[in-house]
C-alpha cells in the first residue's frame, strides 16, 4: 500500500527514476563476480529509493537534465546501500528487507570489501561533477553520518540519555543524507542560494519525521512487514524515541532489564511490544514526528512558486505517515 | 639525505595523518589507524628524491596514506561475528578514515584525486574479495592480486601527478616485503587466506608453496636491485636507501 502510494507519486518521475534503477545496475557492475552478486542481491532487495527521487525533486527548482542530475542520484542511492551493508555487520543482521543481509548470506569480510567497493563507486561516480562545493556536502555528510553511527554505539543500552540525545542521533543516522540529497540535487541544477537552504531545510525535517516514524514501526508493525522481528531496535540496544519516553515507566523495567541482560525470553518480548503499542509513548512520538513534518511544509511554502511543490508536500506526507 | 631524514619524514607523514583522523572514541577503542611504514616509504619516494613536493603533493600523500588505513581497518574485520564493541567501532573506524580523505581533498577541490582513488579502492576490493571466490587462478595471478592490493594506490596517485617512472619500484618493492612477511607468518604455522590460496595453486601447478614463495622473492629481490641500478632518474642516496630497505627486509608494521 505504502510502496503503490510513492508510485503513484513517482509517477511522473518513473522514465528518471528507471534511468537511475539502470544506472545503479551499471555502478555496481565488477569485474569480480562475488562483488556483482553482492550488489545485485542488495539492488534486487529493492528500497524506496527516496535519497534519488529528493535529488530529482530538489533539481526541478533550476535546470533540471536528468543526464546531469543522476550523477548525484546514482552516488547517493549507492552511499545508502553501502552504509546499510556495514551496518549489517555492526548489528549482526541476518535479515534486511525480508531477505539475507550480505553478512549472512557470505561473510561479514565479504560485506565489508562490498560496501567498500560500493563506496568507491559512488565517489568515482560523483566526481563527475567537477564542483568542489558538491563534493564538500557530500564528504561533510558522510563523515558526520559515520559520527553518528559512532555515537548510536556509544548510546547503546544507555538510559540515561535523553530527547537531545536520540535526536542528535537521528538527524546525523538519516536526516542529514534526506537533506544532503534535497540540496545536492538543487545545487547541481543551479538552483539559487536561498531556495537551496530551504529545500536543505525540508529535507532535515522530513528525516527527522521519517526516522521517527521507522523507530515507531520497528514496534508497531508485525514481524512479516518488517522482514526482521519488531522491536529489533531495542533488542540490540538501540534506545529509540517510544522506548525513551517510557524509560521510567514501572511496568516497562522489569522488560528493559531483560531486554539488557539479554535473557528476553520470546513470549516476553510480545508482551513488551504489546504494552509499548498500547501506550502513550506511540502518540507522543507520533505528535513528534508530525511537528517535524509540519516544520518541513512550512519550508515547503517559503519555496518559490514551481508545481513541484506540490509533489514535495504529498512526498512528505507519505513519509510522515505511513504504516510500514 | 641519509637514514634519519627519511626516517623522521615517514614519522612526520604518521603524525599528519594520525592528526587529520583523530577521532576520540574510535582512538580509545580501535587505536590508532594501521599504517605500513614500507607503503609510507615508498610514498615517499618521489619527495626524497627532489621531484615536485608542494602542499598538493604532500596533501594527496596523506589522503593515501588515510584510504591505506581505511582499508586496513575493514581488513581487521572478524569473517564471522564482529559483534565485540571494538570490531563495530573498527568497521566505522574505517568508514571514518575513508569519509575524512574525501573531505580533505574536496576542501582543497582535489577532485581528480578523489576520482584515481575511487578507482583503487575499486581495483583493490575486486583483489581482497577473491580469497573468497571459487574460481582457480594461477599462483601468477595470486601474486598479481597482493602487488595490487599493497602498491595499487599509490601507484594510482603517481600515475596521476606524474610520477609514472616510481611505479615499477613501488610494485615490486611492496609485493617483496608483503611475500616475506606470509613466508614468515606461514613458516611460523600461521595461516592467511591468501597462503592457501596461493597454497593451493601452487600444488596445482605440481610445485609446493615455499618454493614458489622463494622463487618469487628471489626474483624480485634481483629484479629490484637492477632496476634501482639501472634507474637513471634517481639520485645516487635515495638509490642507496632503496636498496637498503630491501636488503634490510624494513619489518612492516602493518598487522
Amino acid at each position: 500500500m505504502e510502496k503503490m502510494k510513492l508510485k503513484l507519486l513517482y509517477s511522473d518521475l518513473k522514465s528518471d527514476i528507471e534511468i537511475i534503477e539502470k544506472e545503479l545496475e551499471t555502478a555496481v557492475n565488477s569485474s569480480s563476480h562475488l562483488i556483482n552478486d553482492a550488489s545485485l542481491h542488495l539492488l534486487q532487495a529493492g528500497g524506496k529509493r527516496i535519497r534519488p527521487i529528493f535529488v530529482l525533486l530538489g533539481a526541478k527548482f533550476g535546470d533540471y537534465q536528468i543526464d546531469k542530475i543522476k550523477d548525484v542520484a546514482v552516488p547517493l542511492e549507492l552511499i545508502h546501500m553501502a552504509s546499510l551493508v556495514h551496518d549489517d555487520v555492526i548489528d549482526d543482521s541476518d535479515m534486511r528487507r525480508g531477505r539475507p543481509t550480505v553478512k549472512s548470506q557470505w561473510n561479514n569480510r565479504v560485506a565489508m570489501y562490498t560496501g567498500d567497493f560500493i563506496f568507491a563507486r559512488a565517489l568515482e561516480y560523483i566526481t563527475k561533477l567537477e564542483d568542489p562545493h558538491v563534493h564538500q556536502i557530500l564528504a561533510r555528510t558522510m563523515v558526520e553520518i559515520c559520527n553518528g553511527e559512532v555515537i548510536q554505539i556509544e548510546d547503546k543500552y544507555r538510559l540515561n540519555q535523553g530527547l537531545k540525545d536520540y535526536f542528535r542521533r537521528i538527524k546525523r543516522k538519516t536526516a542529514l543524507l534526506i537533506s544532503s540529497s534535497c540540496e545536492l540535487g538543487a545545487v547541481a541544477a543551479g538552483v539559487d542560494k536561498k531556495t537551496v537552504n530551504h529545500l536543505k531545510r525540508f529535507g532535515y525535517f522530513v528525516g527527522m519525521s521519517f526516522q521517527i516514524i521507522d523507530d515507531i514501526l520497528d514496534i508497531m508493525a508485525t514481524d512479516k512487514e518488517l522482514g526482521k522481528p519488531a522491536g529489533s531496535d531495542l533488542l540490540q540496544g538501540n534506545i529509540t524515541l517510544p522506548i525513551l519516553l517510557l524509560k521510567d515507566d514501572p511496568h516497562m523495567q522489569p522488560y528493559l532489564t531483560k531486554v539488557f541482560a539479554g535473557t528476553l525470553t520470546e513470549p516476553e518480548r510480545q508482551e513488551m511490544l504489546k504494552y509499548v503499542r498500547k501506550s502513550e509513548a506511540i502518540k507522543q512520538a507520533n505528535k513528534m514526528s508530525d511537528q517535524y513534518l509540519k516544520k518541513a511544509l512550512k519550508e515547503i511554502d517559503a519555496l518559490p512558486k514551481h508545481p513541484v511543490k506540490k509533489k514535495l508536500r504529498d512526498l512528505a506526507l507519505v513519509m510522515g505517515k505511513r504504516k510500514f | 639525505m641519509d637514514a634519519t631524514y627519511i626516517q623522521n619524514s615517514i614519522l612526520q607523514l604518521k603524525t599528519d595523518i594520525f592528526m587529520d583522523v583523530r577521532h576520540k572514541t574510535l582512538q580509545k577503542y580501535t587505536g590508532d589507524p594501521v599504517l605500513d611504514e614500507n607503503q609510507l616509504f615508498y610514498l615517499l619516494v618521489p619527495f626524497f628524491n627532489g621531484e615536485e613536493w608542494e602542499h598538493e603533493q604532500k596533501e594527496a600523500a596523506i589522503t593515501v596514506g588515510i584510504v591505506y588505513a581505511a582499508l586496513a581497518a575493514h581488513d581487521h574485520i572478524k569473517e564471522l561475528d564482529a559483534t565485540s564493541k571494538e570490531q563495530q567501532l573498527t568497521v566505522l573506524a574505517g568508514d571514518f578514515y575513508s569519509g575524512r580523505y574525501y573531505e580533505i581533498l574536496a576542501a582543497s577541490g582535489n577532485v581528480a584525486l578523489i576520482r584515481s582513488l575511487s578507482q583503487g579502492i575499486v581495483a583493490r576490493c575486486e583483489h581482497q574479495i577473491k580469497v573468497y571466490e571459487q574460481e582457480e587462478r594461477t599462483v601468477e595471478q595470486w601474486f598479481a592480486a597482493v602487488e595490487n592490493i599493497e602498491a595499487g594506490l599509490i601507484a594510482q596517485f603517481f600515475e596521476l601527478y606524474a610520477f609514472e617512472q616510481y611505479v615499477a619500484l613501488v610494485e615490486k618493492g611492496l609485493l617483496y616485503f608483503r611475500l616475506e612477511r606470509e613466508l614468515a607468518a606461514h613458516q611460523c604455522g600461521q595461516t592467511s587466506l591468501f597462503n592457501t590460496c596461493i597454497e593451493k595453486s601452487a600444488i596445482h601447478e605440481g610445485t609446493t608453496y615455499e618454493r614458489v614463495m622463494q622463487n618469487k622473492i628471489v626474483q624480485l629481490k634481483a629484479e629490484i636491485l637492477q632496476d634501482i641500478k639501472q634507474a637513471s632518474f634517481l639520485q645516487d642516496d635515495i638509490k642507496w636507501a632503496l636498496e637498503a630497505r630491501v636488503e634490510a627486509n624494513v619489518v612492516s608494521t602493518n598487522g
